[in-house]
């Protein structure tokens, strides 16, 4: 009790959070009180030592981990508990969407995301000339970054070329606003060379969208997918109860014996337990505290049980690839080797394979089995690599680049993304981008963005931070909570220094206190 | 295929800023200019195998044959130090490479899905026509590769039947002009440039040229005269043909060249102000 009323007085007293801040840290103090879902001493022990991490989720889970309404669905019946009637024009569709996504539920507090606005706005934008439409998009994007302050709030277009997604893009180049991050959906068949010129154009200024392969993306779904949060792709009107992911450098360093008995002991033991914790916690979400009976998303239909599974993620896949050459006596890198490129393929083949062969309860959205994701790291991250990305600032040439990654995009039904950095002299030729997308999307590569050197935006991991909000909240504080993360994370990870700007990071701003 | 061959002096499979898109750049050696403020003076001769590289190597990472004509180097222990590429009294390079058109293919097919087309740059690429041609032909009829582009980097000095050899297969040529006047041309480059004015004049009016670009130096050809006579060039010109005003750089030019000042931001827009007063639209990098 000592040590809870000291966490809350440091809370309380932290002039660098604001009001709403200091309340989302109390609750998660609140939340540390209760037992963790009932998981062997074993899972246990690997959570402490975070060989396991659950990504701060907090030890009772009462709030799945990433929501996706079913907007088109809200849209058109209208929301009783929030007492909305279906909107009949442009503007209370929006003031409709407004007040919807300060409902949603998520880990950091703010919806991760946003919906495909483009799809979602257009039946409302007949009437309206471009300039008009412009005028509001550009009203909305300004409440969603101040009043949903959290750059894992994430927003998509695409992947059709119309006149809200060309507004979108042309609005984030005036704003530069760090939220609403953004995806942009590419088909080649559906995407025009123009929007996706608009689009890389807009990555010049702000260093997003990123660029989703819709056809490769979607076949993954039963239904609508969306892009959210950090690179993670999950079904619409649905979504994951919980993300646990598997640190696969410590498991490496822990391991005795060769990259057999990794792969054939080692390995699928922690793949096992780390699906306990994912089970576990499932079932505290659906089981205890009831969640999808009670909470009104799932009782007007806008969420459904049924669309949703869970995440089984993973990082460090570069140390651990690095290590067992290393012990098998050979000096290959990840990135750098055939040999070694190999060996992390099969690794992450075989991670599948066991989570695949797994039937969780609740995840029915993956028939029973966990979406699988390539977790882009967060700010503790300080050893290990995110996900399977190749180290910061020991990445190769573009093609090798692609070369390296693109064989094991398609395992990752979950989402996974990479990082192409250029330095500025890009800017004056946004046709090689394009040439670059298309060609990595044949590759087939699933999702990725672009860096550019001396960009006024940071790219921590999937998330976006300015420069500047990095400087001030070390001196006094941000309105975004996770500019937090990104002093974490530039702090531990050196990323000042790198070719490449990422390591993603989320929910560890409460456990700190 | 032919057993043509040509002196390969590297490729730069990605490039951005050698025309439109993403570009796989292939540079050729030898050059017949000689200018002062070559930024890769190791590309403008060709190798006579006289051995001083291998010589003064630090680290031995070059063996000199030179009865069978061959250069061994030993990429383990290469420290890129270019000590070699410094002491060459040839101003060449022990690394440039034989490569036949089929080698080349080979290479641009690994690259294929990623790029816009191809640029050929040099040295002086153009020295080299009778191997462009079946260059660009093979890969205008090659079923995987005949989207591309292609696009010719040249100081512009060779004769008219050379550009007739390969312009049918080419979709523009970036040229760059040194100075008007021949005077100024010689001692900036060590020759006269009435080839060169001729190619200009000769590819506008085929409606290949692509792009013009000046290099101002100081104290050379920044003249107000000089500065008129080249927006007169650029004005009769297409308005298609891209005019450009490049600030000469120093960075890696050669020791005995180190006098040269880059111009200054004054004299930049001084000589940006002259071509852009007589109605040319220009851009400067």
């Amino acid at each position: 009790m000592e040590d809870i009323k000291y966490r809350v007085h440091e809370v309380l007293t932290d002039g660098n959070l604001d009001y709403k801040q200091k309340k989302h840290h109390l609750a998660y103090i609140a939340e540390s009180t209760q037992a963790y879902p009932n998981v062997s001493s074993e899972a246990m022990k690997a959570l402490s030592e975070k060989v396991i991490c659950d990504l701060f989720e907090g030890s009772a889970p009462y709030r799945p981990r990433y929501v996706l309404p079913d907007y088109k669905l809200a849209l058109k019946k209208g929301v009783a508990y929030l007492e909305l009637d279906p909107p009949s024009d442009f503007d209370e569709a929006i003031n409709f969407l407004s007040i919807l996504y300060s409902h949603i539920p998520s880990i950091t507090g703010y919806s991760v995301y946003l919906g495909n606005i483009d799809q979602l706005l257009l039946p409302f934008a007949d009437e309206l000339s471009e300039e008009a439409i412009y005028k509001k998009l550009k009203l909305f994007w300004r409440y969603i970054d101040r009043c949903l302050p959290d750059a894992f709030v994430h927003i998509n277009i695409g992947p059709e070329d119309n006149i809200i997604a060309r507004a979108v893009l042309r609005i984030e180049r005036e704003l530069k606003q760090v939220v609403p991050n953004l995806t942009l959906k590419y088909d080649t068949e559906k995407t025009s060379d123009a929007l996706l010129t608009e689009a890389v154009k807009t990555v010049f200024e702000v260093a997003k969208p990123h660029i989703a392969n819709h056809n490769m993306t979607a076949s993954d779904f039963k239904g609508e997918y969306g892009v959210v949060s950090c690179y993670n792709s999950l079904p619409e009107g649905g979504g994951s109860h919980t993300l646990i992911r598997l640190n696969l450098k410590k498991i490496t360093d822990s391991h005795q014996g060769n990259v057999e008995d990794f792969i054939s002991k080692t390995l699928p033991q922690y793949c096992q337990m780390t699906l306990d914790v994912i089970e576990a916690r499932t079932k505290y979400l659906v089981e205890t505290v009831k969640y999808y009976e009670t909470d009104f998303l799932a009782q007007e239909g806008i969420i459904k049980l049924e669309n949703f599974s869970a995440m089984f993620g993973f990082y460090g896949l570069a140390e651990c690839v690095n290590t067992l050459m290393k012990n098998n006596g050979k000096d290959y890198t990840y990135g750098h080797n055939e040999e070694a490129n190999q060996l992390g393929h099969r690794i992450l083949e075989e991670v599948k394979r066991i989570v695949d062969s797994r039937q969780l309860p609740y995840c029915k959205a993956n028939d029973g089995k966990a979406f699988f994701h390539s977790q882009s790291g967060i700010d503790i991250d300080i050893d290990e690599t995110a996900g399977a990305r190749i180290p910061i600032g020991d990445e190769p040439d573009i093609y090798s680049h692609i070369k390296a990654v693109a064989p094991h995009h398609q395992l990752f039904n979950g989402g996974i993304s990479d990082i192409f950095h250029f330095d500025e002299t890009v800017k004056r030729n946004p046709l090689a981008i394009l040439d670059i997308i298309k060609g990595a999307f044949k590759k087939g590569m699933r999702m990725f963005t672009f860096n550019l050197s001396d960009s006024e935006f940071i790219r921590i991991t999937g998330y976006l931070v300015r420069r500047s909000d990095l400087k001030d909240f070390r001196e006094e504080g941000s309105r975004y909570g996770s500019a937090l993360f990104a002093a974490n994370s530039m702090d531990n990870a050196n990323i000042d220094n790198r070719k490449a700007k990422r390591v993603n990071s989320h929910e560890r701003t409460a456990s700190q206190y | 295929m032919s057993e043509l061959q040509a002196n390969i002096s590297g490729i730069i499979k990605s490039s951005v800023i050698d025309g439109p898109g993403n570009r796989m750049v292939i540079f050729f050696q030898a050059c017949n200019l000689n200018c002062m403020y070559c930024h890769n003076s190791h590309t403008i001769g060709l190798c006579n195998y006289c051995g001083i590289c291998a010589e003064i190597c630090p680290t031995q990472s070059l063996i000199v044959d030179k009865e069978n004509k061959q250069i061994t180097h030993n990429e383990a222990t290469c420290t890129h130090c270019d000590t070699c590429l410094k002491i060459c009294p040839e101003d060449s390079s022990p690394f440039y490479k034989k490569m036949s058109v089929e080698n080349l293919i080979s290479e641009i097919l690994e690259v294929k899905d990623f790029i816009s087309g191809i640029t050929v740059s040099g040295g002086e690429v153009m020295l080299q026509a009778k191997f462009l041609k079946e260059f660009f032909t093979a890969i205008k009829v090659h079923s995987q590769l005949s989207n591309l582009s292609i696009l010719v980097d040249s100081n512009g000095n060779v004769a008219q039947e050379k550009w007739n050899s390969i312009i049918d297969w080419v979709d523009g040529f970036m040229i760059d002009l040194k100075a008007y006047s021949p005077q100024i041309h010689k001692q900036i480059t060590g020759f006269s440039n009435e080839k060169i004015l001729n190619s200009i004049q000769y590819l506008n009016l085929k409606g290949k040229l692509k792009e013009l670009r000046f290099v101002l130096v100081p104290d050379y050809n920044n003249s107000n005269k000089e500065i008129e006579q080249i927006s007169n060039l650029m004005k009769n010109l297409s308005s298609d043909v891209k005019k450009i005003l490049i600030k000469m750089r120093k960075h890696g030019i050669r020791g005995k060249y180190t006098s040269l000042s880059e111009p200054t931001t004054e004299e930049v827009l001084k000589a940006k102000n002259q071509i852009k007063e007589a109605g040319i639209s220009l851009t400067v990098i």
